[in-house]
């Protein structure tokens, strides 16, 4: 296996996604893994931004910090980027005249790292083409440096511009010649090598985990969509916006999250599947519905994609830190699930659980999801619509002998009442937020009080017997044990893969509230060394870890800075740790 | 009528407009030959809010100041349903006014009942932003230093669909404004001037009857919109009640959804596993 990265920089609005997209769409086609990573700013125009591929044979599912090929718009990214260039690896910029300071010299010397600088201005010109057209022109000599088939670039071009007319698509073909000239007058190295091709990757889709979540929510018979824009939730509200008049479903940009929170809540009330999603200061603005939806137990499903805060923090990047306003988030003490993907799979997959357990427990269900697992760019084969299982738990088709005081009866031995929808011909009761009789009158006296609290928080127990333990991947009995959660699985496993990972093992967390312990405490008695590895500062899955079965991860590693964990540190900390 | 009973007493106090509002609902409902199991009461956080479990019905009490957007969501997955959504002046002018805003904007399909006693009852008595100046309340021992919102004002300003003011000393007359408001295409907008015994000592019930007037008794035209504002905010020396603007015209934004058209199911009929094949196809 041989892993390639690209790594193309420029400001937002250049065309830094566009030729990112295309380069990936073709090496997918062409049987390759592709990983895509993104880093921007919280602006529009300008700005620094880059677009990551990396690149195998074989499944990769994460990002290396050093590159292969470091392809730059502009002069920025020399400088910015070019400490990230491999030893050997090539640099492709459209700078003329750019004079690098000594010891940026130095580093390209030592490194020997060939520069090459396309005359972008001077071929457009002599073509007569606009500007845009720089995207193809630099896509062109990529793909040769990647040592890729023109006609293979030029049936991507025509499927994306043949219907804009012959004279567009034209032009965007004599830019595909013109790089392939370029780059054969070049005497110096002018590609890197990839491993050989497989078929099996040229089948798979292409999507990023927003789109993959968007497809499971669709998937999972989700009718109702309220959301309120914020980064990075928001390409999922945009997904399902924008395929909304074939799916039918009703999506609503609300004028605010509560707003958006209330109508998922009206609506799952009412018998839809609903829901919403948002990110950490969206989220705060929801969490007092979170408690609503706690003790009216009304399912509710939101998933909230994490960003670094506090405050406005890093609205472009990524973290992992929310697990903790996700299980402690809202007044009172209520059930809940906090469930975590981490990647396109399990972003389609645990969709219709989601919902699935939100009906069930009559509960809300948060799924956090990050930046990096929202935004990144995933080679996923086709999702399974198989095994989907739709699950409504007790809610009742034919209502007709039920009673009121059915809706909160709290000697239910699973703590899950009996649940009927407005509508339905059937003695009514009322949806409560105060603490409520058994059909939801107002009951103030002590006994109810402690009984409804008791009823509800039992169904935290039968949920934590259903729910699966955390999923063990690598060494079977591993000495050294890494425990996380969330996008950090994918670095970790294809760290294993390559590195020394025959007695490492990964224990990974996808649900997080209730928390199961009995395999991690097995697991970290027989290891001889624990590491708990996640994205924030305060290693928040370890404080929940210690704080339901006792045992403290003192080994962590955690990383806060806005970027997600990249390959080579995990591979470094593998080195460190076994 | 009597099918929308409760076992539950009633609690609020002596002389409370509440207990004519409920009448109010109920009768109306029973009127429109709504049965209890076929409609969604939505109710916020106040005095008016004990009423939910005073009568029966499918209902739902939920979060101060949020009524109004649960109970657009309801009615969006059912679209069948009557939802009847009700709200305090505090709720609803404070706390929630965004919410009012936009549902006006949007035209959801439900109707809105304003328990309007201009002051915060079941906290004792504070000032709300309908609070007349001059007035004396908890917390503004020396009456409000802001000026009171203009509702009506704002309201119309909003481009609604259906406003109509009733008395809850006028019970037959709130029935018939209530069985528009439920069977009006859009948001309709309720305001229910109701007297708060304990701590509203300024629009008493007394003072209300001898201001209040039905506009149905004269010539009123209610598709005038530049009439039925002028006389909605003009109370110096008279108020308006009943329907005073109804625009028949205007569509729900349920009715304005582009993938909704030609579906003849609601969304909670449609809950079921959904093929997304041809998505991924085109991911490929």
């Amino acid at each position: 296996m041989t892993r390639v990265s690209l790594k193309i920089t420029g400001a937002q609005g250049q065309g830094v996604n566009s030729v990112g997209e295309l380069c990936a769409k073709g090496l997918k086609r062409a049987g390759y893994c592709v990983f895509g990573y993104r880093e921007y700013m919280s602006l529009i125009k300008g700005g620094h931004s880059s677009y990551q591929l990396d690149i195998s044979d074989t499944e990769i599912r994460s990002t290396e910090t050093n590159v292969d090929i470091l392809v730059c718009f502009n002069h920025h990214g020399l400088k910015k980027n070019l400490r990230e260039v491999k030893q050997g690896g090539i640099i492709l910029h459209q700078t003329s005249n750019v004079q690098l300071e000594g010891e940026d010299q130095q580093f390209i010397e030592d490194r020997k790292i060939t520069i090459l600088e396309l005359p972008t201005e001077k071929i457009l010109k002599e073509l007569k083409a606009p500007p845009i057209l720089g995207n193809t022109l630099l896509t062109s000599v990529v793909w040769s440096l990647l040592g890729q088939e023109r006609a293979s670039l030029e049936e991507l071009i025509r499927e994306r511009f043949g219907r804009k007319g012959e004279r567009v698509l034209q032009m965007n073909l004599s830019c595909i010649e013109q790089g392939l000239v370029f780059l054969e007058e070049q005497k110096k190295r002018t590609h890197v090598v990839l491993s050989e091709p497989k078929e099996e990757w040229k089948n798979h889709m292409l999507l990023t985990g927003s789109q993959a979540m968007g497809l499971g929510t669709i998937h999972a018979g989700c009718r109702v969509f309220a959301g309120y824009p914020m980064t990075p939730s928001s390409p999922l509200l945009t997904f399902i916006a924008d395929i909304q008049n074939r799916t039918g479903m009703v999506v609503k940009q609300a004028e605010d999250e509560i707003t958006a929170v209330q109508m998922t809540l009206g609506a799952m009330h009412m018998g839809t599947r609903a829901m919403t999603t948002t990110s950490g200061g969206g989220y705060d603005l929801m969490t007092e519905t979170v408690s609503l939806a706690g003790i009216s137990e009304t399912p509710l499903v939101i998933a909230l994609a994490q960003r670094p805060g506090p405050g406005t923090g890093l609205p472009t990047w990524t973290a992992q830190g929310d697990l903790l306003l996700a299980v402690n988030s809202s007044h009172g003490e209520l059930p809940r699930l906090v469930l975590s993907v981490s990647d396109a799979a399990d972003s389609f997959s645990l969709m219709p659980e989601a919902f699935n357990y939100a009906e069930e427990y009559q509960m809300p269900v948060i799924i956090l999801t990050e930046k990096q697992i929202a935004e990144a760019l995933y080679t996923q084969s086709s999702f399974d619509q198989k095994s989907t299982e739709l699950r409504r738990g007790k809610l009742l088709t034919d209502a007709q002998n039920v009673k009121g005081q059915d809706r909160y009866d709290p000697s239910v031995e699973d703590g899950i009442s009996q649940r009927w929808l407005p509508g339905t011909e059937a003695e009514t009761y009322c949806g409560q937020s105060y603490e409520h009789s058994p059909d939801g009158s107002f009951d103030e006296t002590s006994q109810n009080a402690k009984d409804q609290a008791e009823k509800r928080m039992r169904k935290m127990d039968t949920l934590k017997q259903k729910l699966p333990e955390p999923e063990l991947f690598g060494a079977a009995d591993p000495e050294v044990l890494f425990v996380g959660w969330g996008s950090t699985k994918g670095a970790v496993l294809d760290a294993i893969e390559i590195g020394k990972g025959e007695k490492v093992g990964y224990l990974h967390y996808t649900y997080l509230w209730p928390l199961k312990t009995d395999k991690f405490v097995a697991l970290s008695k027989q290891a001889k060394k624990v590491v708990l590895i996640e994205g924030n500062q305060q290693g928040q899955l370890g404080m929940l870890l210690k704080q339901e079965c006792g045992i403290d991860i003192p080994d962590k590693i955690l990383k806060y800075d806005g970027r997600p964990f990249f390959i080579d540190e995990i591979i470094s900390a593998l080195e460190d740790h076994v | 009528m009597s099918d929308f009973g409760s076992s539950n007493p009633c609690t609020w106090c002596d002389g409370c407009g509440n207990y004519g509002i409920w009448t109010a609902v109920k009768r109306a409902l029973a009127e429109l030959k709504i049965p209890p199991h076929g409609v969604l009461l939505c109710y916020d956080v106040g005095c008016h809010g004990n009423m939910s479990d005073k009568l029966s019905g499918y209902r739902f009490h939920g979060l101060h100041g949020r009524v109004i957007p649960f109970a657009s969501g309801a009615k969006l997955a059912n679209p069948r349903i009557p939802v009847i959504a009700h709200g305090g002046d505090g709720a609803c002018f404070s706390e929630g006014i965004g919410h009012l805003v936009h549902a006006i904007r949007s035209n959801y399909p439900i109707t809105f009942i304003l328990h309007n006693n201009a002051n915060y009852g079941l906290t004792t008595g504070q000032a709300s932003s309908l609070t007349w100046q001059g007035q004396p309340m908890n917390t503004s021992p020396n009456s409000i230093p802001e000026a009171t919102l203009p509702s009506m004002d704002f309201v119309f300003s909003l481009n609604p669909t259906f406003v109509a003011r009733g008395f809850s000393g006028n019970i037959p007359q709130m029935v018939e404004i209530l069985k528009a408001a439920v069977q009006h295409r859009g948001f309709a907008f309720v305001d229910m001037l109701q007297a708060c015994p304990t701590y509203n000592k300024f629009a008493t019930h007394n003072w209300l009857l001898e201001h209040v007037y039905d506009v149905a008794e004269g010539k009123h035209d209610t598709s005038d919109f530049a009439n039925a504002r002028a006389i909605a905010i003009d109370t110096s020396e008279r108020i308006s009640t009943g329907v005073l603007y109804q625009n028949m015209d205007a569509p729900s934004f349920y009715e304005r959804l582009k993938p909704r058209e030609n579906i003849k199911t609601v969304p909670t009929e449609e809950v079921a596993k959904v093929d997304v094949g041809e998505f991924m196809k085109e991911m490929v």
